[in-house]
């Protein structure tokens, strides 16, 4: 709660710089994790920057960037983080955990083991983030449905039980990428309502609009491919 | 990694070896002959000065040209499946006090096994010329980047390579010094963390200090892969 009252206020934060664009309402840092190669930093890039390459370039370390959506009339900047998968970067990529409201972690529907992991990844949110850190299981490379070894049942069960949102998507054909990313918005904002609402103390200089006024828009979990 | 002229000595990095690394000399002489092309590639530009005393080529551009150099002689000699170079993208820069990544690549899995984080120092009137960050527009994420720690480039660097541990080095590559300009050198190492716990902080006095040392060892070939820390006694610092 308290979490959400700061992050209100993250737009007082900078000061220096021309470029820096602090028109914002509302500061959102989100993080995706997932073993290496099930298509993390491809996904950012197709929701960043629309594009997609087939080359595989592995993350050394942690790497992000920033998207502004809009909300309701509000302006939320995301700060989207970038992790690498492989063991050795572990210090480094739970150090940037803290402070996190979202995740999205990530399996490949053709890499067993990737989704075998993804309960390991659960239990590294828990021990490391913020408790209502909201988290959304994606499933990728949906496309490659010839070589899919991760049924969409057991991918949306898993969901279920770890309290998880779930989609299965393809940064390659990009399909349900930006729903992906508003789905986490949205379980953000209403998170943040909640606490606006049974917490007086944030609302004093809080912004008075609520982002929940409209219902989210329907979602297809499955992958349309 | 010096890389004037005289007669070619052993690579510090030639000390990287691993024995299980599968046939490391094939890339370590490789990785060598990539070093000098791209070392003295730039040196050519290194004092460069037009006699109007206009031009300035920054910081940014040598670092371009010696990376840009290394590359396309690695791509050209085949290397990159055992040996990849990855260049930081301007958030990481700032991130993680990197320009760029060696990584010696395991085979199936092309995971890195060793690695090598590279961050560039540049003569000091040149550097105080630009910005200590790297003069990336001030951009929304360059901003970010560097409220996201309160440390600064060389502690970044060093951070990053103690989170991955011992297999993680640190290379600090002088293009040029105060007494030789025109040259290029380099101190290696994974154990520059000692400095953070004995001297607070970690700035170009100390890394330059290391330098003493590395020279002073340098006639017994081979030994001075890295110099562990000797700020013990505290006396040799910040000189
Ligand atoms: N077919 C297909 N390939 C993908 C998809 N997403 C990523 N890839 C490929 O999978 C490999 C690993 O992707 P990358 O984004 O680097 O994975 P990361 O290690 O999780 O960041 C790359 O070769 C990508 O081109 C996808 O949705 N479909
Ligand atoms: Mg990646």
């Amino acid at each position: 709660m308290d979490l959400y009252g700061k992050m209100a206020a993250t737009q007082d934060v900078k000061g220096k710089g021309e470029g820096g664009d602090q028109n914002f309402d509302y500061m959102f840092k989100l993080l995706i994790i997932g073993n290496s190669s099930v298509g993390k930093t491809s996904f950012l890039f197709r929701y960043a920057d629309d594009a997609f390459t087939s080359a595989f370039v592995s993350t050394v370390g942690i790497d992000f960037k920033v998207k502004t959506v809009y909300k309701n009339d509000k302006r939320i900047k995301l700060q989207i983080w970038d992790t690498a998968g492989q063991e050795r970067y572990r210090t480094i990529t739970t150090a940037y955990y803290r402070g996190a409201m979202g995740f999205i972690l990530m399996y490949d529907i053709t890499n067993e083991e990737s989704f075998g992991a993804v309960q390991d990844w659960s239990t590294q949110i828990k021990t490391y983030s913020w408790d209502n850190a909201q988290v959304v299981l994606a499933g990728n490379k949906c496309d490659m449905e010839e070589e899919r070894v991760v049924s969409v049942d057991s991918g949306r069960l898993l969901a279920e039980q770890l309290g998880f949102e779930f989609f299965e998507t393809s940064a390659k054909d990009n399909v349900n990428v930006k729903q992906t990313f508003e789905r986490l918005v949205d379980l953000i904002c209403d998170k943040m309502s909640e606490s606006l609402d049974t917490d007086p103390a944030v609302t004093t200089g809080a912004p008075t609009a609520k982002l929940t006024d409209s219902a989210p828009p329907l979602q297809q979990p499955g992958c349309n491919c | 990694v010096t890389a004037n002229n005289t007669p070619p000595r052993p690579s510090i990095f030639s000390t990287l070896r691993r024995p299980n690394v599968p046939k490391p000399n094939d890339f370590i002489a490789l990785f060598n002959d990539c070093i000098a092309v791209a070392s003295s590639r730039t040196q050519e530009y290194l004092l460069f000065k037009d006699p109007e005393d206009k031009f300035h080529p920054s910081t940014e551009v040598l670092t371009q040209v010696f990376l840009m150099t290394y590359i396309s002689q690695s791509v050209n000699l085949n290397m990159t499946d055992s040996f990849n170079c990855t260049a930081m993208t301007p958030e990481q820069r700032i991130l993680l006090g990197a320009d760029w990544v060696w990584a010696v690549l395991e085979k199936p899995t092309k995971n890195p096994q060793i690695q090598i984080a590279v961050q560039v120092l540049h003569l000091p009137d040149m550097q105080d010329a630009e910005e200590n960050f790297p003069s990336e527009a001030c951009s929304d994420s360059i901003l970010i980047a560097q409220e996201s720690s309160n440390k600064n480039m060389y502690e970044r660097m060093v951070d990053f390579c103690t989170s991955i541990g011992k297999d993680c080095y640190a290379l600090f590559l002088f293009f040029g010094k105060k007494n030789d300009k025109g040259n290029i050198y380099g101190v290696l190492s994974n154990n520059f963390e000692a400095a953070i716990g004995k001297c607070n902080k970690i700035d170009r006095a100390l890394i330059e200090n290391f330098f003493k040392v590395f020279l002073q060892r340098e006639k017994e070939p081979y030994k001075p892969l890295y110099c562990k820390l000797t700020c013990v006694n505290g006396k040799r610092l910040n000189v």
